[in-house]
């Protein structure tokens, strides 16, 4: 293994933290598109998804290039599946972001209730973890992703109450129900959001350390 | 008849050529029927411990050596012991396939012979028992009378396994057994090495890493003359310890 190789792993980490970027501003701009009834740039996170299918396809070739051609080991290794999962994890973080920005304009033909409830605060705590996950990978600082857990823990419980919530409101008047379906849906992919976030801070450890942990 | 289930264990061995020191402090178990994999840079002194398992290095004039190296419990470089005889219960493989040049049969038959083998029938029965343990029986039963020196590279090297095996060893030495064969025999010898850990206790020396971490269930790294890790081939080779295993693994050297 050659310094060649490094160099690529290098040029690799560019690229899988540039698409990390491109597919958390899906789910970002999806969320702003919903809370601003901005339909316009709803339609925009949709029209992403050919870029970060496309992403997705060119970086997972990459990584398998790299692995057939130096079949590298340790460190290199780590860092190779890390890549892989936080590509993968990142595919899925914009696809959720583009089934948010779909409900926009579902959702403003229906009569407003509570304001979106909880699901930009919950929006928030989902993107920030994300945020740390990527950023930890970027600078290989695993100090950044202490207290995954429990910032999961509270996206969890956020995502209950929204269901508590809506629950009520549909059961107090009927035709709040497509609303609350949506809302209920919204957080579940957020929750499922902040998962994919915790993923790759586990990759990141794994990379940094060659130990393996579940955040929960 | 091994120590909590190493077949050698290495004590504060230390080894000089002349004036220069080779190995430095070396201290090692090697596990019993399990393929132990050295590796390390040129120079870092991994055939010269490989060489010490056997007492190679007596052959050496200027080597001097102290500390163990203890085979079932006793040590190899006591005064009083035969390194004829250690040699046939510590056998070894070099780089290059080296048959004698003779008949097929006789280059199987004449370890056991000059250890005083004679019956015509033991020494066939040996013969074909060692060609099939090294996986060439299929290949040469129709020649056997024919000379070694006709059969192909990987065909030779499996050869000298099947030579080290007629003596009845404990342990097979492996200098890079693989360095002069295309990738085909060398597939070929490497499962033959994972076969042979049945019986054997095996020690290969490599500068195939992709090959220590496939035939290998421990691995020495060596460099400067010294053993810096030695562990699970599986850990070695995935989350290394020693930042100096990290730096040899993935070519990041120098």
């Amino acid at each position: 293994m050659s310094d060649k190789f490094h160099d690529e792993i290098a040029l690799l980490k560019t690229d899988v933290l540039d698409m990390a970027h491109f597919a958390r501003n899906m789910l970002s701009d999806s969320m702003k598109a919903l809370v601003t009834d901005d339909e316009g740039l709803a339609a925009d996170v949709k029209k992403r998804k050919q870029e970060l299918n496309d992403r997705h396809e060119t970086m997972e070739e990459h990584i398998f290039q790299m692995i057939a051609l130096y079949q590298p080991v340790a460190k290199d290794m780590r860092s190779l599946v890390c890549a892989l999962q936080v590509v993968n994890d990142s595919m899925r973080i914009g696809r959720y972001g583009k089934d948010i920005a779909n409900t926009v304009k579902e959702i403003f033909e229906q009569p407003v209730i509570g304001n979106f409830i909880s699901l930009p605060h919950m929006s928030e705590l989902a993107i920030s973890m994300i945020d740390d996950a990527i950023l930890s990978y970027d600078r290989e600082d695993i100090t950044l992703i202490e207290g995954m857990s429990k910032r999961d823990d509270v996206v969890d419980s956020l995502r209950a109450s929204i269901f508590r919530e809506c629950l009520t409101y549909m059961m107090e008047d009927p035709g709040t129900i497509s609303r609350c379906i949506y809302y209920v849906m919204i957080a579940r992919y957020l929750e499922r959001c902040a998962d994919h976030g915790c993923k790759i801070a586990e990759k990141v450890y794994y990379m940094q350390t060659g130990e393996r942990i579940e955040i929960k | 008849m091994t120590e909590n289930g190493h077949i050698i264990a290495v004590e504060n061995l230390n080894l000089w050529y002349g004036e220069t020191i080779a190995l430095r402090d070396v201290t090692m178990n090697i596990p019993y029927r399990r393929v132990t994999a050295l590796i390390g840079p040129s120079g870092c002194g991994k055939s010269t411990l490989l060489r010490c398992f056997n007492r190679m290095n007596d052959l050496v004039e200027s080597c001097r050596i102290n500390g163990a190296v203890n085979f079932h419990g006793k040590n190899i470089y006591a005064p009083g012991v035969d390194p004829v005889a250690i040699r046939k219960e510590i056998g070894m493989v070099f780089q290059r396939p080296n048959p004698f040049p003779k008949s097929v049969y006789e280059n199987i038959a004449y370890g056991p012979k000059v250890h005083g083998m004679k019956d015509k029938k033991q020494l066939d029965a040996v013969v074909e028992k060692s060609l099939k343990n090294a996986a060439l029986w299929d290949e040469v039963k129709d020649r056997l009378h024919e000379s070694a020196m006709g059969l192909s590279g990987g065909q030779q090297q499996r050869l000298c396994i099947a030579r080290t095996l007629a003596v009845g060893p404990e342990v097979i030495l492996m200098d890079e057994p693989c360095s002069a064969l295309d990738p085909i025999a060398t597939a070929k010898i490497e499962s033959l090495i994972d076969e042979l850990k049945k019986d054997y206790s095996v020690v290969i020396v490599t500068h195939n890493m992709q090959q220590a971490s496939r035939v290998s269930d421990f691995t020495g790294l060596m460099y400067l003359g010294e053993l810096v890790e030695f562990g699970d081939t599986r850990q070695i080779f995935e989350h290394p310890r020693e930042q100096v295993t990290e730096n040899y693994i993935t070519g990041r050297f120098g």
